[in-house]
């Protein structure tokens, strides 16, 4: 009897037709290429499209530099060094994570301008009125700030993981052999942790191609706002997914050069024995310059900016009604937890299709859904937007015999945006998921069903609460990621459908950066929670 | 005959030879068998099929007159009626030792199935251990509860895996005569899997010699092994493997 056909049952049908839908706007995209050549874009094409390109590279480039620079440097430090401070450093270091990067940037730059705090304290106390064009933060260089400001902790986080856990016996070796702390530094920490510099780099370029609130506050053309603009300001549908093809095709050639980079070498798991690396304690002046190098960078990318937003808070309060607030919020954590929720179920579907059916196709193939998570949002909100409306023209026959007398019904509706958070996000959960499949391995299920139980059971009995680590993380990771979502969630939401980010981004666009503050510190308190929480659960997993 | 595999084929994806290769052989009701062969020989490998965690190339298996597999039919093995320990005992670490026994209990009253929990666990001698969970247990009453929870079902056949290996020694010789007795007591028809032919002596009624996944030998134990070594005053244990001389 044929083996493959013998295992194709509920599961596999339905991990299939999730991978399958969570395929098909991408399909959308790239069909769209072969679209004939409009006026548009043949304009773009010819005076647009290099100044996209330069200027997208340009944040991507220096921004991957900084983030580099500054999250290898601290994971270092509190890697391999005791120093004060040091023990509280190492989570809170990871805190300006919770902060999107547009709401670090408005709050920036009400920070600096003209009637923010630094001016106004050196025309009022020091009688100094300098040249407003050096305060201007609102261009390419600007940007960047922002964005290593905020996304640092992606490489810092993964390379410290790797450095604390991984090298011990390395760098003992190098110490022993009369190595001073730089040439260690240089000789063996730097190419040992490439695979985890990388890895965090990389996840913050997509961040960075991903990003649509920052570039579109400070007035930056770029990928993300040209998609936007010739869609909604030309109302050219076909050059906009000719635009985001071009942005796929970079997303693809970044990721491609990310394996090339990583290369065939694994340090990580050349040994076996993983050994905590013991502290140097750092003494006098060098423990002075460490906690104050950790302390600077802690206040700049996370405590200035909480505190600035807790004074316009106090400032603004009662101007916007609470009651608006509550709104904003009820709708966030519905979009959030609906959307977290089913890329969860989704992710279990698809997880245990791939853990059960023992072929090559179900291995490899719920790896290709991690494209979603690449491809920057307007994009996907491109994709989703074009499926969803050839799906109410497919459906058109049977709104009529419905009586309904609307002809868009689904690409009005909040299951499109959701649809496309789960899209993006799947990655994020299914990451997650498939670690903890990883860990409870093959022997429970197999025990279960040995004791009767069918494969329904034995995953709502045995394999779910066995992974209560996992799903709880999974699900606060994408509720976390959809309650900072800009851009999908401005173009896929229903008329007049308002969450705190977009609410926080109209209010800043409309330069009313006071009245955003109060949406804002609710996405970063719930964020900053939400890492808490994340941090204590994976401390708490047992070995 | 109770249970009857005839021509049992199976290989893992990429391997170049059947990892169970045409193997045949019967069982009476209430015997116990023990499969004896070095490690990577294909013993897993066949009771898992036996169990239904695998699906055979070819072959045919029955079971009490119910066919388990053939050309046409592959029942699932939750509906199979076999029950297993496992080589490190897959305790569900979320339930309790009663949690875990109640979980392949069919459908009856809950008084029932706690009786019948309670007798498993007077075989095992585990009584007051209902409430503690997996990991607040020692390797052997591991293993006891890991018995109990098979036989608890009353599983037409009981297949073990290697069942003392994770155990110290002086533990293993003591738990082999406990098993012997529970599966005899039980009525149960085993199977179980080792490398060390001392226990396939002591516990076994019929051993199947299997190397490369295939059958060497089947025969008494006496017939296949001599006298028991650990029968002999001064003979230290020996395993299969320096038996044979690896
Ligand atoms: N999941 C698997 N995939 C591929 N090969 C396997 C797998 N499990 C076991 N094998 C191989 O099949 C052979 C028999 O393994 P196994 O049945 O576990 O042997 P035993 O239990 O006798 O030690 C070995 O060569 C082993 O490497
Ligand atoms: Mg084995």
């Amino acid at each position: 009897m044929n083996k493959h056909l013998a295992n194709v049952n509920g599961w596999t049908i339905g991990a299939v037709l999730i991978i399958i839908l969570l395929f098909l706007p991408n399909v959308s995209i790239v069909t769209g290429v072969f679209s004939p050549v409009s006026e548009n874009w043949a304009h773009i094409k010819e005076f647009m499209l290099f100044n996209y390109i330069k200027s997208s590279l340009t944040l991507v480039f220096f921004t991957a530099l900084f983030t580099i620079i500054i999250g290898l440097s601290l994971a270092w430090l509190i890697a391999q060094y005791d120093f004060p401070l040091r023990n509280f450093m190492k989570w809170a270091l990871i805190l300006p994570l919770s902060i999107p990067p547009f709401i670090g940037a408005y709050t920036y730059h009400g920070i600096i301008n003209y009637t923010g705090v630094i001016q106004k304290t050196l025309r009022n106390h020091f009688d100094v009125t300098p040249n407003p064009a050096y305060f201007d933060i609102m261009n390419v260089p600007g940007a960047i700030f922002i964005y290593t400001l905020f996304l640092y902790p992606y490489v810092y986080m993964i390379t410290r993981i790797f450095l604390s856990h991984q090298s011990a016996s390395l760098i003992e070796s190098a110490r022993t052999l009369g190595k001073g702390p730089l040439e260690i530094f240089f000789k063996v920490v730097l190419p040992i942790s490439r695979v985890s510099i990388i890895g965090g780099a990389s996840l913050v370029v997509l961040e960075v191609l991903n990003d649509y609130g920052v570039v579109k506050y400070f007035g930056i053309q770029t990928f993300s706002t040209a998609i936007f603009q010739t869609w909604f300001g030309l109302g050219d549908l076909d050059a906009a997914i000719k635009l985001a093809a071009s942005l796929m095709g970079i997303v693809i050639f970044i990721l491609v050069i990310e394996r090339l980079l990583r290369g065939g070498k694994q340090f990580s798991y050349s040994t076996t024995k993983v050994r905590p690396l013991p502290l140097v304690r750092l003494k006098g002046r060098k423990a002075v310059f460490a906690t104050l190098y950790t302390v600077v960078i802690f206040s700049v990318a996370f405590l200035i900016p909480i505190l600035q937003l807790i004074d316009w808070v106090i400032l603004t309060y009662g101007k916007v009604p609470m009651q608006d607030v509550l709104f904003y919020t009820k709708n966030s954590v519905i979009v959030a937890g609906l959307g977290a929720f089913l890329v969860i179920v989704f992710s279990l579907v698809v997880g245990n299709f791939s853990r059960v059916v023992n072929h090559k196709f179900a291995k490899i193939l719920p790896k290709l859904t991690v494209l979603g998570y690449s491809i920057p949002g307007v994009v996907v909100a491109v994709a989703v937007i074009t499926t969803f409306i050839a799906l109410d023209r497919f459906l058109a026959p049977v709104y009529q015999y419905l009586g309904m007398d609307s002809e868009l019904v689904l690409s009005v509706s909040l299951f499109m945006l959701i649809s496309a958070y789960v899209i993006r996000f799947f990655a994020i959960g299914y990451n997650s998921i498939e670690t903890g499949f990883d860990k409870i391995g093959t022997d429970f299920r197999d025990a279960s069903r040995m004791l009767g139980a069918n494969s329904l059971r034995t995953f709502f009995k045995i394999d779910v609460p066995m992974m209560k680590g996992a799903i709880i993380s999974g699900f606060i990771l994408v509720f976390v990621d959809i309650l900072k979502e800009i851009p999908l969630t401005l173009i896929l939401r229903p008329f007049n459908y308002d969450t705190l980010a977009t609410k926080a981004f109209q209010y800043a666009s409309d330069e009313k950066i006071m009245e955003a503050s109060q949406a804002s510190l609710l996405i970063v308190g719930v964020s900053t929670i939400a890492i808490f929480v994340f941090h204590k659960l994976l401390r708490e997993e047992p070995k | 005959m109770f249970m009857d595999i005839k021509n049992l084929q199976f290989s893992y994806p990429k391997s170049p030879l059947n990892t169970v290769d045409n193997f045949s052989f019967t069982v009476e009701k209430g015997e116990v068998i023990s499969i004896l062969g070095r490690s990577g020989s294909g013993k897993s490998t066949l009771l898992r099929l036996i169990a239904g965690l695998e699906m055979p190339a070819g072959g045919a298996f029955t079971l009490n007159g119910k066919k388990m597999f053939c050309d046409k039919t592959f029942l699932q093995p939750e509906k199979r009626g076999i029950g297993m320990v496992f080589q490190d005992y897959a305790l569900f670490p979320h339930m309790s030792v009663e949690e875990n026994i109640l979980f392949g209990l069919p459908k009856m009253s809950r008084k029932d199935k706690k009786k019948r929990a309670q007798e498993v666990l007077e075989l095992v001698e585990l009584i007051g251990f209902e409430k503690r969970y997996p990991h607040q247990l020692s390797g052997g009453q591991q293993q006891r509860v890991a018995l109990a929870r098979a036989l608890a079902p009353e599983p037409e056949l009981l297949l073990l895996d290697e069942p003392f290996s994770n155990l110290d020694t002086d533990l293993q010789v003591k738990i082999r005569g406990d098993l012997r007795r529970i599966l005899k007591k039980a009525k149960t028809t085993a199977i179980f899997v080792t490398h060390n032919q001392n226990d396939a002596h002591a516990l076994a009624d019929r051993i199947v010699k299997i190397k490369d996944g295939k059958i060497e030998k089947i025969g008494r134990p006496c017939d296949l092994l001599g006298v028991s070594p650990t029968e002999i005053p001064g003979m230290v244990e020996i395993t299969y493997e320096e038996l044979i001389g690896v």
